[in-house]
């Protein structure tokens, strides 16, 4: 039992990150109907500026405000760079260079960096904290902490604010939005720099957990994927719930299973999902929004 | 000057010319009611005027300012409203929230807003009760009621109106035009029509479009009087919707 407790703290801990990940999956589809693979790559990036931030000296909360900016300027660049100029296109070559772009940054990364995985401190000197039989980590804490005033914030920006609703709107439908004075071009643009910033984040937090190195972001990326599948396919919520059920499933078989088939539990668990409900745990809920 | 003059207006998609040199005008304060058939160009012309479709040749003046090719934010900027023709409420969205987001192209406080959405249920009682509801769970005519409270929630100085009668029953094609018939009092219309009994009814002027050409254009009593009219472009469609 107690074991289980710990387990659950960690897997929640590590979903949390699949599931903000997931959350940028999520809002960049609904926005723009493509799937960004170049999502898990937002990851990478963040950790390695990060690195680069706290090594050039700045203190932590500095190096994370400056990675989050650096985001926030990446989310711009992906969004004029990658998605503009191809926007009246079908879907295909949008994904494509989704592909194309996450290729870019990987090896732009091991280019300026080199393959060597680096090393990133956590943010607290106290490891973690006994509460009764279970050991609190403190990394996992903010971790979980972080996500959940994002999902309270996500919430609260999307459904009660109008610009969150213009958000929805666009992403519901383009001409009509524009009709009514809606800048579609400006809400995409808050959209990539949102899902970005989000991405950047998981990457940062999880950083200390495991190391940074450029397959991070492809391993973090392909959870999340699973994560959005499992929790219907462009379903907010779906997105989180599924990241964090992700998290726990493969917890719990690489405890009582096996470890070295960590890995394979999540997609084991995604093909199940493909296999006998495929809309997902929410999956009538986006039937029906669509 | 009339308030909105297109002339000599060309729109092609691809090969296909939809519009080939339409022209007409709409004065200050009049419901101008546009008719054809299946095809004619109707919805076209009202796309180009919103900026959805760009003209190939030819002009549009609103207020004696050309806007042809203009986008359609800038258009609704500028006043001129379009509620198109399949409602296209959003359906992930509440009703409210639809009718708030109409005024989406002019600066006002979100409060404001809402407080002006909620008067908006005055002209339109029957979606009042369905103010909490998502768009998807409403009804044709419920649909019909929300885009043109969504439209009018822009404050259009003039108001682009596509096929607002479609696939209603008789009933509620009654009550959206009696809505019609009380937005002239302030916004000129623009409406498109197939129902030419019900277009012509709350109309100052008419157009008939054929085949991407205005043929005729006229007071409601004269094109309604004209029986070689009436024969060839409009009772067709009358005896059908009767």
């Amino acid at each position: 039992m107690d074991l289980a407790l710990q387990l659950l703290f960690t897997g929640i801990g590590i979903g949390a990150v699949y599931a903000l990940v997931a959350l940028g999956f999520v809002l960049i589809f609904r926005a723009t109907n493509v799937v960004n693979f170049a999502q898990g790559e937002f990851s990478m990036v963040a950790a390695y500026l990060m690195v680069v931030a706290v090594e050039a000296g700045l203190p932590y909360w500095a190096a994370f405000i400056v990675a989050l900016l650096g985001m926030a300027l990446l989310g711009v660049v992906f969004n004029l760079g990658v998605y503009y100029p191809l926007r009246h296109r079908t879907y295909l070559p949008v994904i494509i260079a989704t592909i194309g772009a996450s290729i870019l940054l990987a090896n732009s990364v091991l280019a300026i960096y080199g393959p060597q995985p680096q090393v990133l401190q956590g943010w607290f000197d106290t490891p973690g904290i006994q509460l009764g039989p279970v050991y609190l980590d403190s990394q996992y804490l903010l971790i979980i902490g972080v996500t959940i005033c994002l999902v309270i914030f996500n919430f609260w920006f999307f459904e009660k604010t109008l610009l969150g609703k213009k958000l929805q709107a666009t992403s519901q439908d383009k001409e009509m939005a524009s009709l009514l004075g809606i800048s579609v071009s400006t809400m995409i643009m808050i959209t990539f720099i949102y899902s970005a910033v989000l991405g950047g984040l998981a990457g940062i937090l999880v950083a200390p957990v495991l190391f940074v190195s450029i397959q991070m972001g492809s391993t973090i990326a392909l959870k999340a994927f699973a994560a959005t599948i499992i929790g219907g396919f462009g379903d907010v919520a779906g997105a989180i719930i599924g990241g964090l059920a992700l998290g726990v499933i493969e917890t719990f078989g690489a405890a009582y299973i096996s470890v070295p088939y960590k890995d394979g539990f999540a997609f084991l668990v995604l093909v199940a999902f493909l296999v006998f409900r495929p809309q997902g745990i929410f999956g009538e809920r986006v039937a029906e929004k669509a | 000057m009339p308030l909105l003059e297109i002339r000599n207006l060309v729109v092609r998609y691809g090969e296909i010319e939809a519009l080939r040199g339409v022209t007409c005008a709409v004065e200050q304060g009049q419901v101008v009611t546009l008719l054809g058939a299946n095809g004619a160009g109707k919805s076209t012309t009202l796309r180009a005027i919103s900026g959805l479709a760009k003209p190939t040749s030819g002009d549009i003046l609103f207020d004696g300012q050309s806007i042809a090719g203009l986008g359609p934010e800038a258009i609704v900027r500028m006043g001129i409203s379009h509620v198109p023709e399949g409602r296209r409420v959003f359906p992930g969205l509440t009703v409210k929230e639809n009718i708030m987001l109409g005024a989406s192209n002019r600066r006002a406080p979100t409060s404001e807003i809402s407080r002006e959405a909620d008067a908006m249920f005055d002209l339109f009682p029957d979606i009042r009760k369905f103010s909490n509801a998502l768009g998807w769970t409403l009804s044709g005519g419920q649909l019909q009621m929300v885009a043109v409270a969504r439209g009018l929630m822009a404050k259009p100085r003039l108001l682009l109106l596509d096929e607002p009668s479609l696939g209603l029953a008789p009933v509620i094609v009654q009550a959206v035009f009696k809505i019609i018939s009380e937005i002239r009092r302030n916004t000129t219309v623009l409406l498109v029509e197939q129902n030419a009994r019900m277009g012509l009814s709350v109309a100052d002027y008419g157009y008939v479009l054929e085949t991407g050409r205005i043929v005729l254009g006229g007071k409601p009593d004269e094109l309604w009087g004209n029986e070689a009219i009436r024969a060839a472009y409009l009772g067709g469609h009358a005896k059908a919707s009767a």
